[in-house]
């Protein structure tokens, strides 16, 4: 089966997005204040302290980089899209 | 209102490539053990496959390719005799190991009579069997978690059920992203959902509202329901454990709630739901035996309207989504690293990726959509009853 790319990045792509605490570097999207995509790599999972600190199971998510991809947000580092 | 994009008027078409061939790599989930433990061999179809699933005398349980290498006899017919299972044709004996140990009426066995055998696991109650095209043993890193409950005392028996489906199984797969489809197809009311893929585990966070349009109000005295929470993992292709809440406006209720299928070929799958409920102070006794099954129930007709749409429906690999939509292109991204070798399993097949829906629009709409479900039926009932509701 092919890979395909979601049809919502060809207006909007993935953006860059580095960790103020940690320096982890991820892709984020954000399509509003509400929704966030965050693409991580074997990096950005061998840096992330959260991360390396999360025991097994589902670990959901790093909050200095949810307070980062907010922050990038805010500077207008990503871009998100007016409400209509 | 939704804003509508204008200026493309290409028609789009839907797309869809033929269903693999090849089935899942991953642990599949064939129901509850105690099933296979009667001292009778089991036919199950699986992996385009016919199988037999028998106990031998050491209690172990064992799935070999169903046909005999003898002359074709269906061993699924034959009778289990000591360790082995024995062909109903002309009475070769097979091991779980898939080797031919005796011929009774010949003075020895011919070489290469070994036949296909899959690696089993009986855990919790429940009988998985592991596929892999390739041959390759299980690797521990992708074994199926333990469910605590399962062996608990303070936890029901599995409430456990199989349904087969006439579709390919990414169909049941792709629900783990789908928010929309729980409120338009299950009437359920999600208020927060979250998708999180990593190595061979997809996960689903998901808590939802009661809905009074759908349900029968609670009567005086009954709990009402105020809302759930669910943390839903696939870990691996197939086999979804489901940590389920329910909040009563008088308690909670945990539950477990088993989601899985294996398929029988490309275009049907056997599908299972399996659920145990918490016994506590409030819910005592066969009062939750009860409320696991009613809970099953609910289950069933859940999966019955999953198959009305699938029954109709497209195979469709490039869906046009909206931002309210979840992580379908993730998903099948993910999904595919069980349809590959382990050596073309690709970084972004298994790299984490997070999705947080925003739900502001959906639940606006869903709001509004309930109301008006209410003042109808008001109405409906005022004009019935000629009372003014
Ligand atoms: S076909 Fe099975 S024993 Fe002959
Ligand atoms: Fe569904």
């Amino acid at each position: 089966m092919t890979i395909r790319p979601d049809n919502r990045l060809l207006d909007a792509p993935m953006q860059p997005v580095t960790c103020r605490r940690c320096g982890a570097g991820v892709e984020v999207r954000k399509a509003s204040w509400h929704q966030t995509s965050v693409q991580w790599n074997a990096d950005a999972a061998g840096t992330c302290q959260e991360r390396r600190a999360a025991g097994p199971g589902v670990f959901p998510g790093c909050a200095a980089l949810r307070d980062s991809i907010v922050q990038a947000a805010l500077d207008g580092e990503i871009a998100v899209p007016e409400e209509s | 209102m939704t804003a509508v994009e204008a200026g493309n008027d290409d028609i789009r078409r839907i797309e869809a490539e033929a269903v693999p061939t090849r089935f899942a790599r991953g642990w599949h989930c064939l129901g509850l053990s105690e099933k296979f433990k009667d001292g009778k061999p089991h036919t199950v179809n699986a992996f385009g496959q016919k199988l037999v699933v028998f106990q031998s005398g050491d209690g172990r349980i064992n799935v070999l390719d169903a046909y005999c290498r003898h002359m074709g006899g269906d061993l699924s017919q034959g009778t289990i005799k000591g360790d082995e299972i024995a062909c109903p044709f002309h009475d070769w004996r097979w091991g779980g190991d898939g080797r031919c140990k005796k011929i009774p009426y010949s003075r020895r066995v011919p070489l290469r009579a070994r036949t296909a055998a899959w690696t089993t696991m009986d855990q919790d109650g429940l009988l998985f069997v592991w596929n892999d095209p390739e041959g390759n043993p299980p690797p521990p890193e992708v074994t199926i978690p333990r469910i605590e409950g399962a062996t608990r005392d303070d936890w029901t028996d599995w409430v456990w059920t199989e349904t087969i489906v006439n579709t390919n199984c990414r169909e049941v797969v792709d629900n783990v992203v789908d928010m929309a489809h729980f409120f338009y197809v299950h009437y359920s009311f999600p208020t927060y959902f979250k998708n999180i893929f990593e190595g061979h585990v997809a996960t689903q966070i998901m808590k939802g509202t009661g809905r009074q349009d759908t349900r029968p109000p609670a009567k005086d005295g009954e709990p009402r329901l105020l809302g759930n929470d669910s943390v839903a993992s696939y870990h691996g292709p197939s086999f979804m454990i489901d940590d389920l809440t329910y909040h009563y406006d008088t308690m909670d209720i945990n539950s477990v709630l088993i989601n899985a299928h294996y398929p029988i070929d490309a275009n049907s799958f056997v599908l299972h739901s399996g659920i145990i409920v918490q016994r506590t102070d409030k819910l005592s006794g066969p009062a939750a035996d009860e409320m696991a099954r009613k809970m099953s129930s609910f289950i069933l007709k859940g999966f019955d309207q999953d198959v009305q749409i699938w029954k109709n429906k497209a195979r469709i690999d490039n869906p046009l989504l909206c931002e309210e939509d979840g992580p379908v292109y993730q998903l099948r991204r993910w999904y595919e690293q069980f349809y590959v070798d382990v050596a073309d399993v690709r970084p972004e097949m298994v790299e984490r990726f997070e999705f947080e829906l925003d739900t502001a629009r959906p639940v606006e709409a869903w709001k509004k959509e309930v109301e008006e479900n209410l003042a109808r039926k008001a109405a409906e009932l005022s004009a019935s009853t000629g009372r003014p509701a």
